[in-house]
């Protein structure tokens, strides 16, 4: 990860509107390919991190780096080029899906093959191609958030930035456009910035992720690596017989740090334990078939997103 | 440097939206109708006394206090009020339209934009402050002098066309009209539109951009009431000065408008 040259870099970044202090002291950095999302609850700073990400807005002191160059009041225009943002704004309602994409083409100075080319691609990746004559306001909520991410790709940015991409989206169409964000990150080496409070369907498209709450930034870092270093632990779910439970605990009671156990419904029982590394785990089966007890299940119970977001943020934040 | 096409591209973009806006577009078309070609038709019709003019506040004053000598000679009674009215009366009513219509477009324009969510993609694109705020004056200007201009033309069908067999020949457009029409109506509709973008940052819907055409609106009411109180009389020498106060007006706001205008601000207050 390190080695990764950074396309983003915020260091100590803090902003202040009026008396409010929106963002605080926020560092964070993501690197080219990368999926980062940034996680909080509503109000916690996250779009307010965006425009300054983007250079919308000027920090009230720290730095932003876009592509290893210092974002200033001079440099954004010409850095907000190589970027795409989906913010949480509208479309043109009264225009067409196709005329929306055209004009955005347009402003960033596509010549109109190239455009027309584009819009069909980016139209047949969402499978929208029927709609491009559409007015953007006949469409769904889905199809809409479709568009406006469209918009923001047109242009093939190095660096594509969404605003709550599935707000207000059913768990169908949320799901259908996380998997065709999969299939964005898939074919380009796009870095992208996901700003969100809904966790459904991340650990798939994610690589790092930022924690931001009261506009302070929890946590930052890689996914995997942040969950570990929370649960360091092997938790493991064994399904065995329902009369071995009490003999099982005592084997397996030497090779575990934690062991517990409880009876389930169809004749079975369920221990679980957690290991003090991944290895134990095959040592841990052998004692217990060694005893003779029957195994018919083990799993590894592993933490998600949702589970580190819930522990910085609190239960009922999301 | 500022780069037309974004500029170009920005009003074909506004111009799209105005187009399909029924709402915006349902005013701009039947008030100048009623104020160019409605009311005038019933004042030559009926001529320039009875009902048509009592039921408008002012005419019957106006009539009274119109000075001598300013209505051709040989016209008769009836004539000559017909004429003071389509000629002196309804100048400064016919500068509603541009005002009107700027204020409209630059309503939906500037704070539209900002009232339906949409201006924070805009500003992430390459266009620049001045070429959007020149875009967006733009697309506010022309079609305010589109309007009035076609209005000028009804208007002058109307008086001529119909006002033939009372005057004897073509009495529009006068010199008077023809400063009010190619010299204020612009500068009001730049003023108009002035007011609407330095008013931007801090409406936050269209109706309370659209009220602050009432500070345009006065003058010219008070110049109608002028007129009908016989005080001043709205010919080419008062509308020469009135172009004046206006360059200035405009100038002066023009310079408050664009250090005003500033992307952050508008951005934390969406």
């Amino acid at each position: 990860m390190s080695e990764e040259p950074m396309v983003i870099e915020a260091s100590t970044v803090s902003k202040r509107i009026g008396t409010r202090d929106i963002v605080s002291d926020l560092s964070l950095s993501v690197g080219r390919g990368r999926a980062f999302a940034l996680l909080g609850p509503n109000g916690a700073g996250k779009t307010t991190t965006v425009r300054l990400l983007t250079g919308m807005l000027a920090p009230t002191s720290g730095d932003v780096r876009l592509f290893g160059k210092a974002l200033t009041r001079s440099s954004s225009d010409r850095l907000r080029q190589r970027i795409g943002v989906q913010t949480d704004g509208n479309t043109y309602e009264q225009l067409t899906v196709e005329e929306n994409l055209d004009i955005w083409g347009d402003l960033y100075g596509m010549p109109a093959p190239r455009r027309a080319a584009r819009i069909d691609e980016l139209l047949e990746l969402f499978r929208m191609g029927s709609r491009k004559g559409s007015v953007v306001s006949t469409l769904s909520k889905g199809m809409r958030q479709k568009v406006a991410i469209a918009r923001a790709m047109l242009r093939e940015p190095e660096v594509l930035f969404l605003d709550e991409p599935t707000a207000g989206l059913d768990p169908e169409a949320s799901a259908d456009l996380l998997e065709h964000l999969r299939a964005v990150i898939e074919r380009r080496d796009t870095t992208m910035v996901i700003c969100t409070h809904q966790l459904q369907g991340l650990e798939e498209l994610v690589d790092d992720i930022g924690i931001i709450k009261g506009g302070r930034l929890l946590e930052s870092g890689p996914t995997d690596a942040l969950i570990n270093a929370r649960w360091p632990d092997h938790d493991y779910e064994v399904v065995i017989g329902r009369n071995d439970l009490e003999r099982a605990l005592q084997v397996v009671g030497p090779l575990v740090m934690r062991a517990e156990g409880q009876p389930l419904d169809e004749g079975c029982s369920r221990l679980q334990v957690t290991l003090g590394a991944v290895s134990a785990a095959p040592r841990l089966v052998a004692e217990l078939v060694g005893a003779g007890m029957h195994v018919f299940e083990v799993t590894r119970a592993r933490r998600s997103i949702r589970d580190l977001y819930f522990a910085n943020v609190g239960e009922g934040a999301a | 440097m500022m780069r037309t096409r974004h500029i170009r591209t920005v009003m074909r973009k506004d111009f799209l939206e105005l187009l399909r806006n029924k709402k915006a577009l349902a005013p701009l078309v039947v008030v100048p109708l009623l104020l160019v070609a409605v009311l005038p038709t019933l004042f030559i019709l009926v001529g320039g006394s009875g009902p048509v003019a009592k039921s408008i506040n002012g005419i019957s004053q106006f009539l009274e206090n119109l000075p001598t000598g300013t209505t051709p000679a040989g016209l008769s009674e009836q004539a000559q009020a017909v004429y003071a009215i389509v000629i002196f009366f309804f100048a400064p009513i016919y500068l509603l339209v541009p005002v009107m219509v700027a204020n409209v477009t630059a309503s939906s324009s500037f704070v539209g934009e900002k009232e339906r969510r949409t201006l924070e993609g805009l500003f992430y694109t390459p266009v620049s402050d001045s070429e959007l705020v020149t875009a967006k004056i733009l697309v506010s200007f022309l079609p305010a002098m589109g309007v009035s201009w076609v209005a000028f033309v009804i208007y002058g069908v109307v008086v001529n066309g119909l006002g033939y067999h009372l005057f004897g020949e073509l009495v529009f457009p006068t010199v008077t009209w023809l400063i009010t029409a190619f010299v204020i109506a612009p500068l009001i509709s730049i003023f108009a539109i002035e007011l609407v973008v330095a008013m931007s940052q801090r409406a936050s819907t269209m109706q309370s951009a659209q009220g602050l055409s009432v500070i345009v609106v006065l003058p010219v009411v008070g110049l109608v009431v002028s007129q009908a109180s016989g005080a001043v009389m709205f010919n080419s020498g008062v509308a020469l000065i009135i172009a004046a106060v206006l360059v200035v007006i405009d100038a002066v706001l023009f310079r408050v408008m664009v250090h005003r205008f500033h992307r952050e601000r508008m951005l934390v207050t969406l």
